[in-house]
């Protein structure tokens, strides 16, 4: 079951970030898309929970640099 | 020590603070490593230092690059680690030091300060409450807010913000929509009236009945359209994405060639370090968030970069008149019985007529007509655009409509009612005739009062440069020539008819005027597509405005018009600059570069205050001041707030 999961970060400062976080999601077992909106700061994950917990989504958005946080919208 | 030990580790493991300690860090050793060999003359203890300094920093710059290394992906941290590792192997530690500690510490800066430039849509993201508190089996609970069910009975208490869209079913407030609308006078609220999640509740207790949670709530619908429209990108930013793909690739493969031409390592260096156009690839993006962002924050939806663009050109103003210049709540200002008929039947016959069809000016004949008792069922209606309606009302045959309608149906008017009808016009009102089974038996006057601060609108506009102010009407030429005399537009076109508007609209962008449409009705509608710029207005109460209009006003207030258009204007001055500034940067470096002038720390200080001053000549412009501050505005929200205070007491 994947669901889709909406973080944001208030830190990206180059768009460079943008490929770096979304092949480090993809990168994650369960991860089908990720895509990351530079302007709005927004992060959209379809993921499978059991496979890749929002706190795994979170971890490895940390790990390029960036400190996220999941939202309701 | 333990309890330290943790606390440092929480620290570093987050991103935003590990950046600072290492800037902190690496700067103190820096700054030693500068006292060590300026003041006491120890070369080899500032070698030390700085060479401690670059690894503590650059520790972390290459497990980035690593990490996106490994998931293939290229990233700008790669080269800032090959260029310091080069230099420290060929001993310039002075270069490494500077350059790692001047990446981590502008990316510190610059997380903090793009953190501001989103902050207008922060403001809005944070009015949507966490939880919320809901009646289930009589007692209160309290859930996430997302998690209340369509339907639940939601409390809000006196200073809390109101976590669902709803309907109030018990009590009343004074409930502040700033956050949506960007009002600042609270608006009363009682069973009945409808409350928009993120709406805080000033004073009283409210009950509400749950029409939309979560992502389904006007506020939602907001921020996700705010979003849409900043992610939308403008042509310049789509050609600088296209030139940064480029920029990058080619600046390696120079410093590549440089150094093999050249022999000059320190060169091929200074170039990997200059090789990430930062400034230039964020030079609109943060003009455009920034300005979306300040339009938000004042209840004023623009629908994209390209909208701002178009608004920014506006020279031309069209408006309707009936909801947009007036309130659009016309009153029955005047009742002529024609031909030895009653006041009552007359109001009976045309309230019946009317009462089929949703048309603004019929409604208050309908309530008039109800004074009088309950309404008969027409045997059969005929609504008639642009005219009025006609129906067959207990075996008659009734009329309700303007001239036009008379007209086309063959009644005679007579010279003495062509005179009652002269002074109503004169009057200002909008003629309402009516026939039955061929005669005129009534003639009914409607009024409709200008918006409040309207005028100072339409002098504002014409202050920031709107050459043109028209007025586009269906109504009748005193009517509207009332209206807008009072408002202060001297050219009015009255009498159209929607295909009419449209045509005009095409007129003027045919005689190179850029148009912008202010509109609500559906008969507006075709004008609104054709003008270069589509603004609607009251968008909070109608998703269809929300998601058609270009510009879309979230609250009933003309003068969030100049302010559209002085926020469009100043953004894309803005824009122009950040480019100036991004595109010098990047000529000046590589001139730089290869003259000598600039090494490896210059390089690396250009190119990140470059970022920084990018990034704050964005944030100028949520600071574009607010222009609800015309005429009386300001003492409206000063009494409101007295009332409110008295309320409270």
């Amino acid at each position: 079951m994947t669901q889709k999961t909406i973080l944001r970060s208030d830190e990206l400062s180059c768009p460079s970030c943008v490929p770096k976080i979304e092949k480090a999601l993809g990168a994650l077992p369960g991860v089908e898309k990720a895509e990351v909106k530079f302007n709005s700061g927004k992060i959209e994950v379809e993921h499978d929970p059991a496979q890749a917990s929002v706190e795994a989504l979170v971890e490895a958005i940390r790990g390029t640099g960036y400190e996220a946080r999941p939202s309701a919208f | 020590m333990e309890g330290m030990i943790s606390n440092i580790r929480s620290a570093l493991a987050h991103p935003a603070s590990r950046r600072l300690w290492l800037t902190i860090g690496s700067g103190a050793m820096i700054l030693a490593g500068l006292i060590a060999r300026y003041g006491f003359g120890q070369i080899e203890v500032w070698r030390v230092l700085m060479i401690a300094a670059a690894l503590f920093a650059g520790w972390d710059i290459a497990i980035r690059a690593w990490r996106a290394l490994r998931v293939k992906a290229f990233s700008i941290e790669l080269l800032v680690t090959v260029a310091a590792v080069g230099a420290l192997i060929i001993g310039e530690v002075w270069e490494a030091a500077a350059v790692t500690f001047l990446f981590i510490f502008g990316g510190w800066l610059e997380a903090r300060t793009m953190g501001q430039t989103r902050g207008a849509l922060k403001a809005l993201l944070d009015a949507a409450p966490a939880t919320a508190t809901v009646l289930r089996e009589g007692e209160p609970v309290e859930v996430p807010a997302h998690m209340v069910q369509l339907g639940e009975s939601v409390l809000v208490k006196a200073g809390q913000r109101i976590p669902v869209d709803g309907e109030v079913t018990e009590g009343s407030a004074a409930v502040s929509e700033a956050a949506i609308t960007g009002e600042p006078m609270p608006a009363e609220k009682a069973p009945g009236s409808h409350v928009h999640a993120g709406t805080i509740a000033e004073n009283g207790l409210l009950r509400i009945r749950a029409t939309g949670v979560g992502a389904d709530t006007t506020l939602a619908r907001i921020i996700h359209r705010v979003e849409e429209a900043q992610e939308e990108k403008a042509p310049a930013q789509r050609m600088i994405e296209r030139f940064a793909q480029w920029y990058t690739p080619s600046i390696i493969g120079l410093a590549v060639v440089a150094f093999a031409v050249t022999q000059d390592i320190r060169l091929a260096l200074t170039l990997l370090v200059v090789g990430c156009p930062g400034a230039l690839v964020i030079s609109t993006s943060v003009s455009i968030v920034a300005g979306i962002g300040r339009a938000a924050r004042s209840g004023i939806l623009i629908k994209g970069g390209q909208h701002l663009e178009s608004a920014g050109r506006i020279d031309t103003l069209a408006l309707d008149k009936t909801g947009t210049l007036t309130e659009g709540k016309p009153r029955l200002a005047t009742v002529i019985a024609l031909d030895g008929m009653g006041e009552d039947e007359l109001l009976r016959l045309a309230a019946t007529a009317e009462a089929g069809s949703d048309h603004p000016l019929g409604r208050p004949i309908v309530e008039a007509g109800r004074k009088q008792g309950p309404l008969p069922t027409p045997e059969s209606l005929d609504e008639r655009a642009g005219m009025g309606i006609s129906a067959r009302i207990e075996g008659r045959d009734v009329a309700a409509g303007n001239r036009r309608l008379m007209d086309k149906l063959g009644i005679a008017l007579g010279t003495e009612n062509e005179a009652g009808l002269g002074r109503l016009l004169k009057a200002g009102q909008t003629p309402i005739l009516v026939a039955a089974d061929g005669k005129l038996i009534g003639l009914l006057g409607m009024s409709d009062t200008a918006r409040e601060g309207a005028k100072e609108a339409i002098v504002r506009l014409r202050d920031i440069g709107i050459s043109r102010v028209v007025m586009l009407t269906g109504d009748q030429q005193g009517a509207a020539q009332a209206i807008a005399r009072e408002v202060g537009i001297d050219e009015v076109h009255a009498g159209l008819m929607p295909e009419d508007k449209l045509d005009l609209i095409r007129k003027m962008k045919a005689d190179g005027a850029h148009v912008a449409m202010v509109g609500d009705g559906i008969n507006d509608a075709p004008a609104l597509a054709a003008a270069d710029t589509s603004i609607a207005m009251g968008a909070a109460g109608s998703d269809v405005a929300i998601e058609t209009a270009d510009i879309a006003l979230l609250k009933d207030d003309l003068g969030k018009i100049p302010e559209a258009m002085a926020i469009s204007r100043a953004t894309l001055g803005n824009m122009r600059q950040n480019l100036v500034i991004a595109l010098v940067t990047v000529a000046g470096l590589l001139g730089g570069v290869f003259t000598g002038h600039i090494h490896m720390a210059g390089g690396m200080l250009v190119h990140q205050l470059s970022v920084l001053i990018v990034i704050a000549n964005g944030m100028r412009l949520l600071r574009v001041p607010n222009a609800a501050a015309v005429g009386g505005n300001d003492s409206r929200a000063v009494a409101a707030r007295q009332a409110v205070a008295a309320a409270r007491s």
